[in-house]
């Protein structure tokens, strides 16, 4: 998996210098890994993407990222549409490189949150405002939990499966003998379960 | 950085593209090829340029090829590479040409090799041939009795892989062990390679390799085989066995500090409550 990751933004350098034609196209529909700048005004890190190129940033409520991501970096960046607003919120956690083990998370977020005539408005009078409102639909979108979920089980499930599928470490022979005899035990004992109902 | 305005010389461009191809995941050469004939849209320039990367990718591979009317493979390997796309079958004895694109071989003629290594090399080509067939589902064994820098060596080379783009994925194991018989105590020097793709509704790869060295005694044809895949089996085995151990641990470990499943108190956000304490932090720090 590092390698991969290493590997994808030089790719797609290297895809967009043989048709130049296809950079925009090529860079708004592939995420590449988040990338962290200071801001040596505050003090802090935030996140760089598509959607903060030209505007202005927003750091974001880090409560929840603290306690799901224990540290981490995170930028939200926020902009009006016609009727409401839409926004990013990006999250990355590297892993302290611990255990020689390597990684890390990347979020993108990306809400459009849109207000209908008639619908109570929260009092603006600043952009703290805004934010607490919306706040607790936007969290219990728990669409990371499930990711992660899924990432877990099933992407990182399935590679493992695959690769135990490419080489048995118990004989083939004995794994056969071993599936005959699980299917004997179940025939017999349903067989013994019918006869006793 | 590169200034994407200045146009790329032809040369540079079919080196991009050979390298896309000869990283392309097993069982997806295909696919990555096609992309990059449209992306470079000159097939002359592909074929002369980049007919060292389908080679050096089927090489790569191990890519597994039948002869007409065999029952049994042949591995595509730098080892049996004699030149001027002809390869050659060290079971066999048997050199033949290799379409790197079609993937298919032909032009059958005899080839000897190395006879004074012969009894050696056959020995562990049976004992490994054996060997594979109880672990491998789709596993392929070639076998060389080759003279490397001097000396007398044997070099087994095991491939594996199932391929199913229908459901989205495809897989492959290699590896190849090397040993010399010139000396009654020698180094088995092994490398292992696995590979897995899986990308429905989704993209991930698993990319790993090991090296392993251990020692033998060389002494007759027979015993020395038998020894040689003991020592296969145990570290391919093991490798196995650490791969699935480190899943167990990246979920347990690794996953669970990039992001947890649940937060520290153990129990999911209160998103009503979270405002109360956070906005009245943020209004202090500002």
């Amino acid at each position: 998996v590092r390698v991969i990751v290493r590997v994808c933004a030089c790719d797609c350098v290297r895809v967009i210098v043989c048709v130049p034609s296809l950079c925009e196209d090529l860079l708004s529909s592939v995420d590449q890994p988040l990338k962290i700048a200071r801001d040596k005004v505050v003090g802090k890190d935030y996140l760089l993407c598509d959607y903060n190129r030209d505007g202005d940033s927003y750091r974001c409520s880090t409560e929840y990222r603290d306690l799901y991501f224990e540290g981490g970096v995170s930028s939200v960046y926020l902009w009006d549409l016609d009727h409401g607003f839409a926004g990013v919120i990006l999250i990355k956690k590297a892993g302290d490189g611990s255990k020689k083990i390597k990684g890390c998370w990347d979020s993108i977020h990306v809400v459009e949150v849109q207000v209908r005539a008639g619908a109570p408005l929260p009092v603006q009078t600043g952009i703290n405002n805004v934010n607490c409102f919306y706040l607790p639909n936007l969290g219990n979108m728990d669409m990371e939990n499930k990711i992660r979920s899924t990432l877990n089980e099933i992407y990182f499930g399935k590679t493992k499966d695959i690769v135990n599928g490419l080489r048995s470490v118990q004989m083939l022979a004995d794994k056969s003998k071993q599936e005959a005899l699980k299917n004997d035990l179940m025939q017999v004992l349903s067989q013994r379960s019918k006869q006793q109902s | 950085m590169t200034d994407f305005e200045e146009p790329l010389s032809d040369e540079e461009k079919v080196r991009i593209a050979a390298n896309f191809v000869t990283h392309a995941p097993p069982g997806e050469f295909n696919e990555v090829f096609n992309d990059v004939r449209l992306l470079l849209n000159n097939d002359n320039l592909l074929r002369e340029g980049a007919a060292h990367a389908f080679a050096q990718y089927n090489m790569d591979q191990f890519t597994p090829v039948k002869l007409d009317g065999s029952e049994e493979s042949v591995l595509i390997t730098e080892h049996g590479d004699l030149g001027q796309g002809r390869f050659f079958d060290p079971r066999k004895r048997v050199s033949f040409r290799f379409d790197h694109l079609r993937k298919e071989a032909s032009d059958p003629q005899p080839y000897e090799g190395e006879t004074a290594l012969r009894s050696w090399r056959d020995a562990c080509d049976e004992a490994l041939s054996a060997y594979v067939k109880e672990h491998y589902p789709t596993g392929v064994c070639t076998v060389y009795g080759k003279t490397v820098d001097g000396q007398q060596t044997i070099i087994a080379c095991i491939e594996g892989h199932q391929f199913q783009p229908k459901n989205f994925w495809n897989g492959r194991c290699r590896s190849e062990w090397k040993f010399t018989i010139s000396q009654s105590s020698a180094q088995v020097v092994g490398v292992l390679k696995i590979q897995v793709h899986y990308y429905e509704d989704g993209n991930v790869q698993l990319v790993s390799h090991k090296e392993v060295e251990e020692s033998i005694v060389v002494t007759n044809e027979t015993q020395t085989a038998k020894e040689f895949v003991k020592i296969i089996e145990n570290a391919e085995n093991d490798y196995q066995t650490a791969i699935s151990e480190n899943y167990q641990t990246m979920s347990d470990t690794t996953f669970k500090a990039l992001r947890r499943q649940l937060p520290v108190t153990r129990t999911k956000i209160d998103w009503n409550k979270i405002l109360s304490y956070k906005i009245g932090k943020e209004m202090q720090n500002a």
